[in-house]
């Protein structure tokens, strides 16, 4: 099954044209292929300006000195402009067999299936989506693809996009601030509410164009949204290095809560920044949920600028064999009586490494701010590690800073417990695992809560990868 | 129609000692019949919660001697196993499971045991148990024994035994801590649990639990061996003259 339907141009979805899907970059990068990729998407010279000098920062910028090695990470060896329907790995017969098992233990019906497994371009939502759409029309929100927004919004996106991630502000925020394609655009207006999650699972092209996703989303004074990006089941991609940047704007008396859940294939180096400038009793909730990629590097963070600003992380991390889970948070107090609270659980197992790497910061000025960090670390068995790299900075006398850490292994009296009810000791080791993220796994939207059980389920018995 | 057909639970010449070396049962041999009650009585470190926890195939110890269900040698099979084919153990400090809620586990426990039910006619069953024990339904929802009271913890024990109907169900001390009306609540559920068919095994060192429950047989342990075995009139002569006084 190699054809695809392919949506027309005027498809509301925001795919592009059909020249546009025929288009593939050479292999590496250079300012010839930054130039292209501005080209092809007809983009307004700003951007295409905003590509080429991220381009030579990114040039200028050396790697990270901290962390996971990165050493096997070779950028030439990448595509930087793929298409859709070059990254889909194009039939069904060809996904690699465990993604294929997984998808049938975790019961994701034959459509979803083949739409999470890039096959099919084609997604039943549509109906959903566009219903969605129009509710948000009225309200006057916008939600959009990024490259759709840059071309119908130019102003509001101009006055914001790369003011909350500069492309200075790491190797691969400049990466992706010179490659960048696909990802949301999200405005909601002064006072409104979204009441339902916003999907990026809705938008048919989610899953296809993750490799330099860009986001961007601004809640206006006293509004509230709820974003939610990737899915619990595995996305098998071909290409092996994602690097994704989302910068999220709360204004005054605003909340936003960003979810995502990722399960890349374990050949994938998933490199992300995410940040959020959090002005006057404004409220970040970053839930970050992370179970695939070969590496991950994310530390959802918040700048809290404004008085009583707060902002939330909490995250769940699973890594099994081969997989190394560096997730954490940042958190900066700049303005007096700010509360950042972060939230870690990790699990990992058969030689997976997870690590907790945060940074809780309180400038000097920053009154009364109060600070609560929870690390919690599941160790399944003794092949794999758990580390913790807490860093405080405190440059303000007046503020208040808690900090948690535990390790723990699953507890032969628990299994003892378990077993003794007749429950086989895999279930058992699940069941005690589920419990231990539990707190987090209630913040999820309820789709991707059981999705999420039933796969860490999976793991645990060892039935999957 | 409970199956009124009983089982038998037996040990021969079983020889139990810690993962460590240390011998705390030492050639017991005992045997308990599903249509009567039994108390298993003796002094602090006798080996009375050994012997339930080397009945259900605990890891932390290592026995030897023959184990029988209904004549089967269950010796080598693991916990779970065991648990399927019908003992259960009514801990005497159970462990919390911060995130597993009961009615997870017990519906979990509940299909592992018997097989598919629908989650409307397990929650009627599971509700109808609950009440008679006076739990509130509030803690069904909650992480097992994370944070319960003495008393919850206990009734949530007895809970599990009588919703999953074991052959033989063994209580370990679940008279310790409880009040005079809790105790009642307790001593109904199991009066219950023996009508529908289930052997009872009370492990416990007072007869306070025991008159409210028609007991048949009691074993008493000492050191590690079975120094008497008699009717209830045993139960009234230890509570007058104590273990020394045998």
């Amino acid at each position: 099954m190699d054809t695809l339907s392919l949506p027309s141009p005027s498809y509301a979805f925001g795919f592009h044209s059909a020249d546009v899907h025929a288009y593939k970059s050479k292999k590496g990068l250079s300012q010839a292929i930054v130039e292209d990729i501005a080209f092809q998407k007809q983009e307004p010279s700003w951007m295409r300006m905003f590509r080429l000098r991220s381009f030579d920062v990114f040039m200028k910028k050396s790697m990270p000195g901290w962390g996971p090695s990165l050493s096997k990470l070779t950028f030439n060896d990448f595509y930087y402009y793929l298409k859709p329907i070059e990254s889909q790995a194009a039939t069904w017969e060809k996904l690699p067999k465990d993604i294929k098992e997984t998808y049938d233990k975790i019961g994701i019906p034959e459509m979803e299936k083949k739409f999470l497994s890039g096959v099919s371009a084609q997604y039943e939502s549509e109906v959903v989506y566009k219903s969605v759409q129009k509710t948000l029309t009225k309200k006057g929100v916008i939600f959009l693809d990024m490259d759709s927004a840059v071309h119908k919004y130019p102003e509001l996106v101009r006055k914001y996009f790369g003011t909350v991630i500069p492309p200075g502000d790491n190797k691969f925020a400049a990466l992706n601030s010179s490659v960048w394609s696909g990802g949301s655009f999200i405005y909601v207006p002064k006072g409104v509410k979204v009441e339902l999650p916003l999907q990026a699972y809705f938008r048919i092209n989610a899953a296809h164009m993750g490799q330099f996703e860009r986001t961007l989303i601004i809640a206006d004074e006293g509004s509230f949204v709820h974003y939610a990006e990737g899915c619990t089941a595995p996305i098998y991609s071909t290409d092996s290095l994602h690097s994704a940047v989302v910068e999220v704007i709360v204004k005054k008396g605003a909340r936003v809560r960003y979810t995502t859940v990722q399960n890349w294939s374990t050949n994938v180096y998933n490199l992300v920044t995410k940040r959020a400038w959090v002005e006057e009793e404004g409220t970040m909730e970053w839930v970050d949920g992370n179970l695939g990629s070969k590496l991950t590097m994310k530390y959802p963070s918040m700048y809290l600028v404004g008085r009583k600003a707060r902002g939330q992380v909490l995250s769940i991390a699973y890594a099994g064999a081969g997989q190394i889970q560096d997730a954490g948070a940042k958190a900066v107090h700049v303005a007096s009586e700010t509360t950042s609270e972060i939230i870690s659980k990790s699990i990992c197992r058969s030689g997976g490494r997870t690590s907790y790497r945060g940074l809780v910061k309180m400038l000097h000025g920053a009154k009364d701010a109060k600070s609560r960090v929870v690390c919690d670390a599941l160790i399944i068995d003794d092949l794999s590690r758990s580390d913790t790299y807490p860093t405080m900075d405190i440059q303000e006398n007046s503020g208040s800073m808690e900090h948690e850490a535990t390790v723990s292994k699953i507890s032969d009296e628990q299994l003892l417990y378990l077993t003794s009810r007749g429950i086989r000791g895999g279930e058992a080791q699940s069941m005690i695992a589920n419990g231990f993220i539990e707190p987090i796994v209630k913040e999820l939207p309820l789709e991707y809560a059981v999705e999420l059980n039933r796969l860490i389920g999976l793991q645990m018995q060892g039935s999957v990868g | 129609m409970p199956d009124m057909k009983s089982s038998t639970l037996s040990i021969s010449k079983l020889t139990a000692k810690t993962i460590k070396g240390k011998e705390i049962l030492h050639d017991v041999s005992l045997l308990f019949d599903s249509s009567k009650v039994y108390a298993v009585m003796g002094p602090n470190g006798s080996g009375k919660s050994t012997l339930a926890y080397v009945f259900m195939g605990s890891p932390e110890y290592k026995a030897e001697g023959k184990i029988q269900l209904d004549g089967k040698n269950i010796h080598d099979l693991s916990t779970d196993a065991r648990a399927r084919l019908g003992i259960f153990l009514s801990y005497q400090s159970p462990v919390a499971i911060p995130g597993v809620t009961v009615v997870n586990l017990l519906r979990t426990a509940y299909q592992a045991v018997h097989g598919a039910m629908s989650i409307r006619l397990f929650m009627t069953m599971l509700r109808k148990h609950a009440k008679e024990l006076r739990i509130d339904k509030m803690l069904l929802e909650r992480s097992i024994h994370d944070g319960f009271s003495g008393g919850e913890k206990k009734k949530i024990e007895l809970l599990q035994a009588l919703v999953l109907k074991p052959k033989f169900a063994i209580f370990d001390e679940i008279d310790t801590g409880l009040d005079v009306d809790a105790l009642k609540v307790v001593a109904y559920g199991i009066n219950k649990l023996k009508k529908a068919g289930t052997g009872v095994i009370m492990i416990t060192h007072y007869k306070r639990l025991l008159s409210y429950i028609p007991v048949d047989v009691v074993y008493v342990l000492a050191q590690g061996r079975v120094v008497k075995t008699g009717d209830r009139k045993l139960v009234l002569r230890i509570e007058q003259k104590g273990y020394v006084g045998l």
